[in-house]
């Protein structure tokens, strides 16, 4: 009987071995790729919204403070959506005959809620909050990107459970002083753009926020001191790329003395200890967001 | 109903063989061959066999006997378990009992693999779901203190016929998610009860009805007031108006019905509720008791530690509870005298047995022999133990004169309340733990039964024109003797103002929907008389209308709405507690916000009017050998109203672990009278009526009487109650609402029934015990002995040695270092919280009211009738009862079991997939979304307080009930695995507040849903690594041990043994019911 295959099938059958070792791999590779890409995360994506808000134009152009807005960012887990309310306060009396605004003037007349879609949405088991993050020095712009830039709105950060899991097992590399958490453009500590930070004692009852003081001007140059540098203004609409403080009259003892930062690191692990962050292992058990 | 519940048990049947063989085959050495002959003619979990039959009471066993037999079984939990059938010890085997496997649909092998690998093909594919856009539908104008995402908390109150439960109602976004008792509030204190708690699933009840009907078609609310009110104008003086209404509790309303009276005073208003008509509460609840004091408590029949269907129950329960909580300290004593197993019989100390009617005549006994004159109790043969209990119990009271409390029993002659009183009155009590009132909680006290009756002869007379019912439904329960239904078509016209389209309804010309209490303005007392304010947590789901509401239509000012007639009858009041007069809004804000008025308790000090002798007649109990039927309200459903509610429905009722049913409860020496078994049939009558339920045993029940509890047979009361159980007013009469003398016989046919408690079982105790011939207990034997699950002593042994919950053989905890796996570190250092769970044994009182705060906290699903009888009810916290001693009159032990916490957890080293796993602060945490239903670490567990969603038991498709739900916990899907999670959500809250405040969590801050609901105060939670909190203080007690701790499994949650203080002349077990005397 003659042979059925020929001989050079042996070198097909092999490489049919290796071809299918690697179609798994391509397809395990392609898959995770595909669970990262904008197709899943939705990142960076614009989804269509009944009016076309623009947060470049209310924060960057009018200089509206987050909180305007979002208004239970600091004391509940949502951060919060604006009542149509809010945005009547403005537009009843300017851009009154806007075409563009006809769905808030819509909502406004009828009742019903303007019907936004939501760009960062995580996942129904997971429990974020808002407010915990804000009050321990996660500032906006760490998570949700530079608003201020934003014509649209969409998504900066995947909100994948690695990316939440990068944050709170290294929390140090992204905390900031809390009066620049609203600060869109809040740069970290360099050699060159130093920050200084004074701590006070803690006392318990008394958030951790208010016991430590930074500041980006030198407070020991004799020209602003401590107290005029916690009292800075803001910058501008549109001005400056450096940040400073919103104006909270928070007293700075005077013993309290300032230490320099030159790094994100040195100020994070300064800001880490004390604003109390909770160690990564607490702070990364399931608990914490899963219920 | 009931054939379908056959056909079902048929196809489970089947089930169970598959599963048993395999079940077998892996845990033990035994040849399939063997297995095939041990299981030969086993069907699942029926007692229908003739030598079950003979098993299942086993030989009667006197006392002595019982102590000597309790070498092994003292301890038994289920009937089934003490008779040691074959086919329990085949079903405590198995982790899920009972078809644990089974397919909805039959799939083949081939199928099934087919099926497999698609699944594992896509199994990759699974977490690469991408999330649909979702939309935000933000307020147009934002409600000025709303902060989005913070609950808020309003005071309310339950108005209940017995007494109003002062309620704080958590709300998120202004719906109410939670029911809990007002903490403030000086009756209950933050206690509630079941039925309070279920209540909230009550109002978003999706059957609820939700239209005006005018013989059946939509009307407007506004049509039915045009007509309504045109009738009764035309009537002038109003004859043939008639009102039908539940008992009213609420003062406003009773100030109108008397505005209505003297408007049109021939309008009759008659009061019915079938679970107070004929009970002394009819005529008010001037009865007050104060147990703080109390050393020796007396019950007659008076079932106050089940629920709130005794008045009073949630203050009354607490201090009863705290009176045992230290007992180096004293400690109370409780003798109970009853007519049906209750968990306050479980409770007593002492618990005599005795046929309902015999308890009037044993009043009579112990009045008579306490010195209350003019009593003449009737000659009743009493046997020598019953005389021996009264002879302790009257030496007992003397000596402990006024500081004794004696309840009248609820359902029980009238002159059991009455020779309580006097009993009370002689001892010197009235005035020290009782108390006496004018006022009641019923502003119009009638005799229910006497109006109702005469109802029913004007209605057959034609006098009635418009018969208005409020919130009633006597299509459903009135006596059957009266024979409603007929009288009721005499009527021109009927109305019917209720939430649902139920019976009446169905039949009424109109049909008006009722708001519920969280959606109207209402007032009504408490206990003790305090006014509390009934205010709406949610504008009416369906544009409901009150009892107000109706009133109001007749009088002067038609559209006042309830809220403006509230305020008129208490704003006078409410001025003249304001010190300085000033300001109105204010004071009136200052009432809803705390929920009571000040200064409205009922005068306790006034002259109460206790008769030194009594002169009524004191019934002779009926011959002993005839056969007694009991009716009780249901502790679940109580008289009806709340049968579709599903928290309700699929409770485990308190000693007999029913759910879903009532049933003809019966001791287990009747069963075996007749000739029955568990699930049979039987046919109940009393007079013409008859009625035909299932055989269910009640442990401890008195021979020759049959209990069933009322509420269930509804045929209209929506997709959860309709068709559960039978309808025991069908042979209830007036002339013997709560007992009657009857007849039974068995009929043929099944009545599958759910009961819950033999299914969960730890199988290693046959292995570790290798008995079980028959008249042992294998949990029993564990229970009591090596595995010390329940521990107690007596107030005496305790005294003695203080350590007897630690000295028995492996009764302790491993040391550290017997693990295989590394320690997890919980020092302060490492972790500020470390959570732990503490439960006092001799505080629970069993009343449920932890599962249904659960089920609302945790948005646990409810599985129905069929998926309870097989095991898999989702309730995250149980309470076990294990009996002890002999069958006819044992004694109860319970113990509310939920995740044990482990910090040694057998369940995190078995997940697959790491989806349970353990907290730095202690806790076992599960993942849901991790989960793959392997069912491994439910299959690890010593405690069985895993629980599985086979099937798709949360409800995510029914509108009403996503209002319902706690937005802070996931409502699980199929194949997840959940437990207990000591209110997780509850301790991240918790710690997110503490830590943006700077401070460490306060003791008390995190209170667990089951802690927060519980009257007597039995569990308590909170911060091990706290040496000043409670939970560590104790811990910290003697009497403090682990359940099944010596297979180090270090459980976070730890139990206060059980300490009783019997009276050293009587008998240290309890009196034993003798049948073969009566």
């Amino acid at each position: 009987m003659p042979q059925i295959f020929d001989r050079s099938s042996n070198a097909l059958a092999r490489m049919s071995l290796v071809l299918t070792g690697l179609i798994v791999i391509a397809l395990g590779v392609m898959l995770d790729q595909l669970q990262r890409s904008p197709w899943v995360t939705r990142q960076g994506q614009r989804p269509d919204q009944p009016v076309p808000f623009s947060h470049e134009h209310h924060v960057q152009g009018l200089g509206l403070q987050c909180q305007y807005c979002h208004t239970t960012v600091e004391k509940s887990s949502y951060a919060g959506i604006p009542p149509t309310r809010t945005c009547m306060n403005c537009h009843a009396q300017i851009w009154t005959d806007a075409q563009l605004l006809e769905p808030v003037r819509n909502s406004w007349y009828t009742g019903e809620s303007i019907v936004w879609t939501k760009v960062h949405d995580l996942p129904d088991f997971v429990y974020f909050n808002h407010s915990i993050h804000v009050n321990k020095g996660i500032g906006c712009e760490s998570c949700h990107g530079r608003v201020d830039e934003m014509p649209l709105m969409y998504e900066q950060n995947t909100l994948q459970m690695e990316w939440c899991l990068n944050c709170h097992r290294n929390p140090a590399k992204n905390l900031r002083p809390t009066s620049e958490i609203y600060n869109m453009v809040w740069e970290e500590p360099t050699p060159y753009r130093p920050v200084w930070c004074a701590a006070t004692a803690d006392k318990t009852g008394v958030p951790t926020a208010q016991d430590v003081n930074c500041t980006t001007r030198d407070p020991n140059s004799g020209e602003a001191g401590g107290q005029m540098a916690a009292l800075q203004s803001p910058p501008g609409p549109g001005q400056g790329t450096e940040g400073a403080a919103p104006p909270i009259p928070v007293p700075i003892p005077s013993a309290a003395p300032y230490q320099k930062f030159t790094s994100q690191d040195e100020l994070g692990h300064f800001l880490l200890v004390h604003y109390k962050i909770k160690s990564p292992r607490l702070i990364t058990s399931c608990q914490t967001c899963h219920r | 109903m009931n054939t379908a519940a056959n056909h079902a048990e048929d196809a489970i049947g089947n089930g169970v063989k598959n599963e048993k063989q395999a079940a077998a085959a892996t845990d033990e050495p035994m040849s399939l061959a063997q297995v095939r002959q041990k299981l030969k003619g086993v069907e699942g979990k029926r007692l229908s066999t003739p030598q079950t039959k003979t098993n299942l009471r086993g030989p009667r066993l006197s006392t002595p006997q019982t102590k000597t037999n309790l070498r092994g079984p003292r301890l038994w939990r289920s009937l089934d378990e003490l008779a040691d059938t074959p086919e329990f010890r085949a079903a405590v085997e198995k982790e899920f009992p009972t078809a644990a496997q089974e397919w909805i649909d039959p799939v083949s092998r081939r199928g099934f693999l087919k099926l497999m690998g698609a699944s594992m093909a896509l199994a990759g594919l699974a977490g690469c779901t991408k999330q649909p856009e979702e939309p935000i539908y933000p307020y147009v104008k934002a409600p000025e203190d709303l902060v989005l995402g913070e609950p808020m908390y309003f005071a309310t109150a339950h108005p209940f016929p017995t007494g109003a439960v002062p309620l704080l109602v958590k709300s998120s976004e202004f719906r109410p998610i939670k029911v809990d008792g007002n903490p403030e509030h000086a009756y209950n204190r933050g206690g509630s009860d079941p039925l309070s708690q279920g209540t909230l699933l009550g109002m978003y009840d999706p059957d609820r009805s939700q239209h005006v009907l005018y013989r059946g078609e939509n009307r407007q609310w506004e049509e039915f007031v045009e007509a309504f009110t045109g009738k009764v104008a035309s009537t002038k003086d109003g004859t043939g108006i008639y009102f039908l209404s539940a008992t009213i509790t609420s003062p406003t309303l009773a100030r109108q019905w008397k505005a209505v009276q003297t408007a049109y005073p021939k309008a009759r208003l008659v009061q019915y509720d079938p679970a107070i008509a004929g009970t002394w509460a009819e005529q008010g609840i001037g009865f007050q008791a104060d147990l703080s004091s109390a050393d020796v408590i007396v019950s007659l029949d008076a079932d106050f530690i089940s629920g709130p269907a005794y008045p009073g129950f949630h203050k009354l329960v607490r201090d009863y509870a705290t009176r045992r909580k230290q007992p180096e300290k004293g400690m109370n004593r409780l003798y109970a005298i009853e007519s049906a197993t209750t968990t306050t019989g479980m409770k007593a100390e002492h618990r005599l047995l005795l046929r309902a009617s015999e308890v009037p005549a044993f009043t009579a006994e112990l009045a008579k022999a306490v010195g209350v004159g003019g009593v003449n109790p009737p000659a009743w043969d009493w046997t020598a133990e019953q005389k021996a209990y009264l002879a302790a119990l009257v030496k007992d009271l003397k000596a402990n004169s006024g500081k004794s409390a004696v309840l009248p029993g609820l359902y029980q002659d009238r002159s059991v309340y009455e020779l309580a009183l006097a009993i009370n009155g002689a001892l010197g009590n009235i005035g020290k733990t009782v108390f006496v009132s004018e006022d009641t909680v019923n502003p119009l006290p009638s005799d229910q039964l006497a109006d109702l009756k005469a109802l029913v002869a004007d209605l057959n007379a034609g006098k009635v024109d418009w018969l208005v019912m409020l919130d009633s439904n006597p299509i459903y329960d009135a006596p059957a003797d009266l024979d409603f239904n007929s009288a009721f078509n005499r009527a021109n016209i009927a109305v019917h103002l209720g939430s649902h389209l139920d019976e009446t309804g169905q039949i009424s010309h109109w049909h008006v929907n009722s708001a519920h209490y969280l959606e109207s303005w209402s007032d009504c007392r408490a206990y003790d008389g305090t006014v509390s304010i009934v205010q709406p947590m949610i504008a009416p789901l369906y544009n409901g209308h009150t009892a107000h509401e109706v009133l109001q239509s007749l009088l002067n000012q038609p559209m006042l709405s309830p809220y403006a007639a509230v305020r008129e009858t208490w704003m006078p009041v409410i001025q003249k507690n304001e010190k300085v007069p000033g300001d109105q809004e204010l004071a009136w804000r200052k009432v809803l916000h705390d929920g009571w008025i000040e200064g409205t308790a009922f005068d306790k000090t006034a002259k109460a009017n206790v008769q030194a002798a009594y002169h009524g007649a004191v019934p002779t109990p009926t011959a002993k050998d005839s056969l007694e039927i009991i009716f009780r309200p249901d502790p679940s459903v109580y008289d009806g109203r709340f049968s579709n509610v599903g928290w309700l429905q699929e409770l485990p009722k308190p000693v007999i672990s029913l759910s879903w049913d009532n049933g003809a409860l019966m001791a287990g020496a009747l069963i075996t009278k007749l000739g029955v078994a568990e699930e049979d049939v039987v046919e109940l009558s009393v007079g013409n009526g008859k009625a035909q339920a299932p055989v269910v045993a009640m442990p401890g029940h008195p021979q020759n009487s049959v209990t069933a509890y009322l509420g269930y047979g509804r045929a209209f009361a929506g997709r959860v109650g309709s068709g559960q159980g039978f309808n025991a007013y069908q042979i209830r009469y007036t002339w013997a609402p709560f007992y009657a003398a009857g007849s039974i016989r068995h009929v043929p046919g099944k009545w599958g029934v759910a009961i819950t408690k033999s299914h969960y079982q730890d199988h290693r105790s046959t292995a570790l015990l290798g008995q079980g011939s028959g008249d042992n207990s294998l949990e029993g034997d564990e229970a009591l002995g090596p595995r010390g699950i329940v521990r107690y002593a007596t107030l005496d042994e305790f005294k003695a040695n203080p350590n007897f919950a630690h000295e028995g053989e492996r009764y302790d905890t491993p040391s550290l270092d017997t693990s295989l796996f590394p320690n997890w570190d919980y020092s302060k250092a490492s972790t500020e919280n470390a959570w732990g769970m503490s439960i006092d044994m001799n505080s629970c009182v069993g009343c449920n009211a932890c599962i249904v705060s659960c089920y609302a906290e945790n948005n646990i699903a409810v599985v129905g009738k069929q998926q309870a009888r097989i095991g898999r009810t989702m309730q995250w916290i149980r309470i076990d009862t294990y009996f002890e001693g002999d069958l006819a009159a044992p004694r109860a032990h319970l113990q509310p079991m939920l995740c044990q916490q482990c910090e040694n957890a057998p369940c995190e080293q078995v997940c697959p997939v790491g989806a349970t796993v353990h907290s730095p602060e202690g806790l076992n945490m599960m993942v849901y979304n991790r989960c793959v239903g392997t069912r491994y670490c439910s299959n690890n567990c010593p405690y069985k307080v895993r629980r599985f969603n086979f099937l798709l038991y949360s409800d995510y498709e029914t509108e009403s009930l996503k209002l319902m739900r706690n937005p802070d916990v996931t409502v699980r899907s199929r194949g997840v695995m959940e437990k207990c999670s000591y209110c997780v959500q509850r301790i991240q809250e918790a710690k997110i507040t503490a830590d943006k405040e700077n401070r460490p969590i306060r003791d008390g801050e995190v209170i667990t849903a089951c802690q927060q609901a519980c009257p007597a105060q039995a569990i308590t939670f909170g911060n091990l690594n706290d040496q000043t909190s409670r939970v560590t203080k104790l811990r910290a007690m003697q009497r403090s041990y682990q359940v099944i701790a010596d297979i180090n499994t270090r459980p976070r949650t730890t139990y206060v043994a059980e300490v009783s203080n019997p009276n050293p002349e009587l008998e240290e077990t309890p009196v034993e019911h003798d049948p073969a005397k009566g």
